[in-house]
């Protein structure tokens, strides 16, 4: 039996309630808070990677499947992933990809912060780990988006520690904790 | 919105059983129009003449019967030209003034201050019947919404978690003023693998939402452009009430 009764409770709503629940099904009006995103990154780092990236076509998937399991069961998260001494590239490529989609789709489930984070992430520990670019952004693009990436304060410390190594490789001269020039 | 002769129809006097099968259908359909919205016709009514308060459910009866369920009536109401809540009010208030005529042609003349009561009055009665039919929109969206996701019969096996998490994200902090509840707590309470599961359980139901909405409103606004028009025209209206208030 429903408990709730959508007369009783409508019957006594003003119509400032009643303007925000008739556009309650516009799709492109954010979803969620920006005091949220903390929660919400964690929970992506602890994320099972093949729950995300598993939604790519069937061959992909299984790849990832046999990817996530060489390591012995140790990448099953994007945490493991990002934190592992030597992560498979070609996992950090397929997550980088996962996360630009997300930024560039309007109506994308993620966040865009935390597919933001999520693409610099990926990019800074592919440089760190692997000493690989897998992105073609220049320099100075890299640059400016690893360092917002880093100053997002929901973004975790061993995650941002990641961050500013990489920004210490692009500019070994340049101080990573301020600002780009 | 069932199709099915309703177990007591408002109207006593149709003769259910003499109606052909279409027929039938019809009148089910409109006399379940006429029971939902009611509540909006007798506030439009009695607002617009106070004295007959007393009298507005036996009008309404009338109403309902000479006008809405008479064949052709209802055609009558060019969905292209202007809202079907306007052709109501309006047909409404001629049905009673007519009515008002005929009593006063029957009895002894009526004083010009006792008429001048009976004149329409001005646009709040009208502002208060429109705001009475989207609270009864929402309410049987809401109705709907709710039975989807409670459907035993769906595919989707998690359907009962998205009425759970439209209602607790979206109803409970619009209707109820109640406090958002926290990420971690829904990552519990329906099992999300992650914040994309999370994110695309929201969207389901404000997909449903919106889908239900257009169906509440094509019941009677019946083409898919006079529906989108009818939502745009709710949304103005009390976005400006809003504002208003």
């Amino acid at each position: 039996m429903s408990e709730f009764d959508s007369a009783a409770t409508l019957s006594k709503s003003p119509p400032k309630s009643l303007a925000a629940l008739l556009t309650a099904g516009a799709e492109r009006t954010r979803l969620w808070r920006p005091e949220e995103l903390s929660a919400i990154f964690r929970h992506q780092m602890s994320s099972p990677i093949l729950v995300d990236l598993g939604g790519f076509d069937p061959a992909t998937a299984t790849r990832l499947k046999i990817l996530g399991e060489a390591q012995c069961l140790l990448l099953k998260s994007f945490s493991d992933l990002f934190h592992h001494p030597v992560p498979p590239l070609e996992l950090l490529t397929l997550t980088k990809d996962f996360a630009k989609a997300n930024m560039d789709h309007p109506e994308s489930a993620l966040p865009q912060e935390v597919a933001g984070a999520l693409y610099y992430a990926s990019i800074a520990t592919a440089m760190v780990r692997l000493d690989a670019r897998i992105s073609q952004l220049k320099d100075a693009e890299l640059q400016r988006g690893l360092h917002w990436a880093k100053d997002q304060p929901w973004v975790d410390g061993q995650t941002r520690e990641i961050l500013v190594q990489a920004l210490k490789k692009i500019s070994p001269d340049t101080p990573a904790e301020g600002p780009p020039q | 919105m069932s199709s099915e002769p309703p177990a007591s129809s408002i109207f006593p006097r149709t003769d259910w059983a003499g109606l052909g099968k279409a027929a039938e259908a019809d009148e089910a359909r409109l006399d379940g129009l006429i029971r939902l919205y009611w509540a909006p016709l007798r506030i439009f009514l009695v607002a617009t003449f106070p004295s007959l308060k007393d009298q507005a459910e036996v009008l309404l009866q009338e109403f309902a019967e000479d006008k809405i369920l008479k064949e052709g009536w209802l055609r009558r109401a060019d969905r292209n030209r202007g809202k079907f809540r306007d052709f109501l009010k309006t047909s409404l208030r001629h049905f009673v003034l007519d009515r008002l005529n005929r009593a006063e042609a029957r009895h002894a003349p009526i004083s010009l201050e006792e008429l001048e009561q009976e004149l329409p009055g001005p646009s709040r009665p009208s502002e208060e019947f429109d705001l009475t039919w989207i609270r009864a929109v929402l309410a049987e969206t809401l109705r709907w919404m709710e039975a989807d996701c409670r459907d035993p019969a769906a595919d989707q096996p998690r359907r009962g978690f998205i009425w759970e998490m439209f209602r607790i994200r979206l109803i409970d902090p619009v209707l109820n003023d109640a406090p958002q509840t926290p990420y971690e707590e829904l990552i519990e309470r329906f099992n999300l693998k992650s914040p994309t599961d999370a994110s695309n359980m929201l969207l389901s139901g404000k997909r449903m939402f919106k889908t239900h909405l257009a169906k509440v409103i094509k019941e009677y606004a019946e083409q898919d452009a006079a529906t989108a028009a009818e939502i745009q025209a709710l949304e103005d209206f009390v976005s400006h009430l809003a504002k208003r208030s």
